[in-house]
């Protein structure tokens, strides 16, 4: 081999060795460069993934690049996490983690815990009602209470299944007295059409996944599970009003990353999903699913997260 | 009258240039998509679902619509072309289309596939534009018990496809269901059998397993026996299917299209299920049943036919009620209420124009899918000049890409690999792998609507002979397997008089 | 049929679990031919006994609802259980008998089947699909692709250098570029390396 094409060879390796480093590089301030993964972690369709492809949208425009959204379903979430939690933790993959995905955890799924991640912001809250099709012999809460009281366990309700907050909410409600079967179903749109169809008799759900029925008086809300009487629904009274305690289950969104990301990525990051969240856009999109929320942030994101899974944990023990 | 008036307007909106091309472009890249091994119809709706954010929520359903047809017919290409089902629907094609193809007539086989397919997504669009209320009634009357009830209709007509084996397909029926098992499940939220990695905890998709068992196992055949898969001379000249050849299997394809219909409004089931039964049924009724699996063309147009006509018929819940009923039909939704649009009663109110503009397009797409289907059929048939080494090697890459995107995850491309090594081992020793399939795709849902059925009437466990659907349902199915078994039974009888 | 094929390896010789088939041949394939029936239900009864018993890891939530998660899978194992034992019996019957078996029939269509090369091709494959995390989508195909084209015995060099560059960056357009998927980048240097890469292409 010639001296000179010994050369050629070590320019070549030299100016590749360059190429690679030069995008190794992710330095905060030059961030981000490249594509943004955002990692929905369950299938198309569902209330996650639509508030995934529509925070992913609005915040192509902070941050000047695209964020392409990669469905990553499975084990109630928990597979897009490993996914979040084993990808470098440069900025690059930013992933839902939803109120459904932490409840599983006290049910033993997944090995995560919310130190994994740094809850960039909860970006959607909304509490669970109960409602009950239009053509329900029980039109008010105190109705269907005094029945399921007299009758108990007759009631049936469907829910998403059996150790979730759902399933939480029933057992605090048969602790009160008030005892209904919980029905699960898997499937979201069997959970609905079985209610209207009139083969189940109450529905647990929160109002932003039955929107369409609500607007076309298939479904009537009957009760809220919160300490506060929700904005778009005036007339439905609180579980508090009724007198049963039951708070504190609310249903949660968050975009999030991999913990340990450069703060100063985590600060770009933050503010680009307040950003999108202060969007006309967004505040659309929230209004019609009923969700919309101040966006909470940083230590008081993580405490959120961290006391919702306390809560699942102790009432599924107890 | 208000009905058809409206239908014109539809197509006169679906027509408009932009639309119509919209539609165009959905349909080929269904087909094609359908086609290549791995990538079925939902990875690619699922892929296209970003392209919608720019267009209006007309032009958004009538692409994903276009697809969506397209798509469950591409996956009979590849079936019948090299034995490699584009999508688990396509199953079915299998087994008399490449059986067609063995005998050098490919070209009959595609052209009967896409007739059939044809014709039954256009009787279930028609469906759809004219009954679309009545039937959402009657489907409304449908919950738990009656799924169940017809998921096991499904199984046992699985059962009846393979009458001489009964054992060996009950066998490899209830692994798949076993293998169904893997993961979390559908109510408790318990990992079942993950042996404590947490990566198994999202258990194993039918998706997963049909590529690993068909897909791989086919290719390495492929190399190993020197096959060629290049069209012969002879099979160049060879016609197409003759009109009087479609109006041989006039029956067949009725059959298929009234099953398809009927099962696609059932949520969960969709289009396999849909052309299994239909192949189990055609293989009873038809008088040269015994023959099929050896290339009968009833036995292709039937199935085909059926997996067609579940495509509309999909979309009757979904518009009428806004309830998707399939993971295709969700795609949809998704579409929709990304731009604001929420699909159910109030949308043939507020805004029919758009609903009977979908309706046209589905017509339009059946119609065109003909057109389509054979040009991608023979653009395949070029692509399978090349020599058989680079097409087995893309075959793998595509069908590895298929089993990532089924959810962007690393775990089931290794799944896929395990069960192309088991579906390789299956094949050599004669141990059926399509009753396999069947059962990773049905047993996961018999087991739900079993337990929902049970729990919603509070743990009474007749309410699946109490209610008069799902009774009767579940008398047909009994009958079904005594009427299949019946022959071998009583040729056993005679040849042992005991 | 291939004669040289056959002497080379005679395992060949199973797949054909037809009677005049296993006379004609060696005592290696006959033995196989009755062994594989036999086998594969004695495999498939120990995995229905054995399983439920790895059904759960860990602590689980006592007393559910209804019937519980392990229900429905035990049910499927016992069924499972009970046509395998069915299967087993009338085998070991058969071995009894000395008859030979017909419930496992392979496909019997191709005259010549290359045992060695279809262990090799399932290498390939298996080694292609467990290093594609590792060195991420663009090298494992384009390496995987090389090596099945010399493995499919093409020779000539324009089309060992076309294919795999040329189909790599097509396969890299059509789903990362056009379908966006997030197909693997690698690990390390390789996702260094497929990062650079990508931007070369302008697909990101």
């Amino acid at each position: 081999m010639s001296y000179k094409a010994l050369l050629t060879y070590a320019l070549t390796g030299a100016s590749t060795a360059a190429l690679i480093a030069s995008a190794g590089m992710a330095s905060a301030q030059d961030y981000p460069q490249r594509p943004i993964e955002m990692v929905v972690t369950f299938g198309p369709g569902g209330g996650a993934d639509l508030m995934g492809r529509q925070m992913g949208r609005l915040m192509e425009k902070p941050l000047g690049v695209s964020i392409p959204i990669s469905n990553v379903a499975g084990a109630s979430g928990n597979a897009g996490l490993t996914r979040l939690k084993t990808d470098a933790p440069d900025g690059y993959t930013i992933g839902t983690l939803i109120s459904l995905t932490v409840a599983s955890w006290a049910s033993g799924l997944g090995d995560s815990s919310v130190d994994d991640f740094e809850v960039l912001a909860v970006v959607q809250n909304s509490p669970s009602f109960l409602f009950v099709p239009a053509s329900s012999p029980y039109q008010t809460a105190e109705d269907l209470f005094a029945y399921a009281k007299e009758n108990p366990g007759e009631l049936t309700v469907a829910t998403s299944g059996y150790g979730t907050q759902d399933d939480v909410t029933l057992k605090l409600l048969a602790k009160d007295g008030v005892q209904m079967e919980n029905v699960p179903f898997q499937s979201p749109g069997e959970r609905y059409a079985s209610p209207i169809g009139g083969h189940t008799a109450v529905l647990y759900e929160e109002p932003g996944d039955v929107a369409q029925f609500l607007k076309a008086e298939q479904l009537k809300p009957l009760v809220v599970f919160s300490e506060e009487r929700h904005p778009a629904f005036p007339d439905v009274p609180t579980s508090t009003e009724l007198g049963y305690e039951i708070s504190g289950l609310d249903n949660f969104r968050t975009v999030a990353v991999r913990a340990g990301t450069d703060p100063a990525i985590v600060e770009k990051l933050q503010s680009a999903v307040e950003e999108s969240v202060a969007s006309e856009e967004w505040q659309k999109f929230c209004a019609e699913t009923y969700s919309c929320i101040e966006p909470v942030t940083g230590e008081d994101a993580q405490k959120m997260v961290q006391d919702f899974l306390q809560l699942i944990t102790d009432q599924l023990a107890s | 009258m208000q009905t058809i008036d409206l239908l014109f307007a539809g197509f006169a909106s679906a027509f408009q240039i932009g639309a119509f091309l919209t539609v165009v472009v959905g349909l080929l890249v269904g087909v094609i998509a359908g086609a290549l091994p791995g990538i079925s119809f939902v990875n690619a709706m699922a892929m296209a679902l970003p392209f919608t954010y720019a267009m209006n929520v007309t032009h958004a359903m009538l692409f994903l619509g276009g697809i969506y047809v397209g798509g469950v017919f591409g996956g009979s290409i590849s079936a019948i072309m090299i034995n490699v089902p584009g999508t688990p629907a396509s199953l079915p094609a299998t087994w008399d289309g490449y059986a067609m193809t063995k005998k050098g007539q490919v070209k009959r086989a595609l052209t009967i596939a896409v007739t059939a397919s044809a014709v039954g997504g256009l009787a279930s669009a028609l469906m759809l534009t004219f009954l679309s209320a009545p039937f959402a009634k009657f489907a409304m009357k449908f919950s738990q018990p009656e799924f169940f009830a017809a998921t096991v209709l499904g199984l046992v007509s699985v059962i009846a496809i393979a009458k001489d084996k009964p054992i060996i397909t009950m066998i490899s029926l209830l692994s798949g269901m076993a293998i169904g098992t893997v993961g979390v499940d559908p109510l408790y939220g318990q990992a079942r059998f993950s042996f404590g990695i947490p990566e198994v905890e999202s258990g194993i998709r039918f998706v997963v397993v049909m590529i690993g068992l068909f897909a791989i196992g086919e290719v390495v055949d492929l190399v190993a026996t020197d096959r060629d898969l290049r069209p012969k001379k002879a099979d160049g000249k060879m016609a197409g299917a003759s009109f009087r050849d479609i109006w041989n299997v006039k029956g067949a394809i009725a059959r298929g299209t009234g099953l398809g219909c009927m099962i696609g409004v059932i949520p969960g089931a969709g289009a396999t299920p849909g052309a299994v039964i239909a192949y189990g049924v055609e293989k009873q009724i038809n008088p040269r049943g015994k023959e099929f699996g050896t290339g009968v063309e009833a036995g292709l147009a039937a199935p085909e036919a059926a997996k067609n006509a579940t495509t509309g018929a999909a979309m009757v819940p979904l518009l009428t009620l806004g309830i998707p009923g399939s993971a295709a039909t969700a795609i949809m939704l998704a579409a929709m209420m990304l731009q604001g649009v929420n699909p159910g009663p109030l949308l043939f109110i507020m805004d029919p124009s758009m609903v009977y503009t979908i309706f046209a397009a589905m017509i339009i797409a059946n119609v065109l899918m003909i057109g389509a289907g054979v040009g991608v059929a023979q653009m395949f048939s070029t692509l399978m000049r090349t020599p058989p080494a680079i097409l087995a090697g893309f075959i793998v890459i595509l069908s590895l890409i298929g089993a990532y995107g089924v959810r962007n995850n690393i775990f089931d491309v290794h799944v896929c690999l395990i069960f192309g090594v088991i579906g390789w081992a299956m094949k050599r020793v004669g141990f059926p792998s399509a009753p396999m399939v069947l059962g990773v795709i049905l047993g996961p849902l018999a087991e739900r609507y079993f337990l929902t059925a049970v729990a919603n009437s509070r743990q009474d466990y007749t309410v699946f002979f109490t209610r008069p659907i799902s009774a009767t349902i579940l008398f047909l199915a009994l009958i079904f397997v005594l009427w299949s078994l019946w022959p071998s039974v009583r040729s056993r009888i005679k040849r042992q008089p005991a | 049929m291939a004669m040289v094929e056959k002497a080379r390896d005679d395992r060949a010789s199973w797949r054909d679990a037809e009677p005049k088939h296993v006379a004609a041949q060696g005592g290696r394939g006959k033995a196989m031919a009755r062994l594989i029936p036999v086998a594969v239900p004695a495999m498939l009864l120990v995995a229905a006994l054995v399983l439920p018993a790895f059904m759960f890891t860990g602590d689980r939530r006592p007393d559910v609802p209804g019937l519980g998660p392990a229900a429905w899978p035990n049910v499927v194992l016992l069924l499972l259980g009970v046509f395998s034992s069915i299967w087993l019996a009338i085998e070991v019957w058969g071995l009894v008998k000395w008859r030979v078996s017909t419930s496992l029939s392979a496909p019997h269509d191709e005259d010549v089947y290359h045992y060695g090369k279809a262990l090799v091709g399932i290498g390939l494959v298996i080694a292609f699909g467990w290093l594609l995390p590792y060195v991420g989508f663009a090298i494992a195909c384009a390496g995987f692709l090389l090596i099945w084209c010399l493995y499919g015995g093409l020779r000539n060099p324009f089309v060992l250098v076309l294919v795999p560059t040329l189909g790599t960056i097509a396969l890299l357009w059509m789903f990362m570029g056009l379908a966006l998927m997030p197909l693997s980048r690698g690990v390390g240097i390789f996702d260094q390396f497929s990062v650079a890469l990508l931007q070369l292409l302008g697909i990101y």
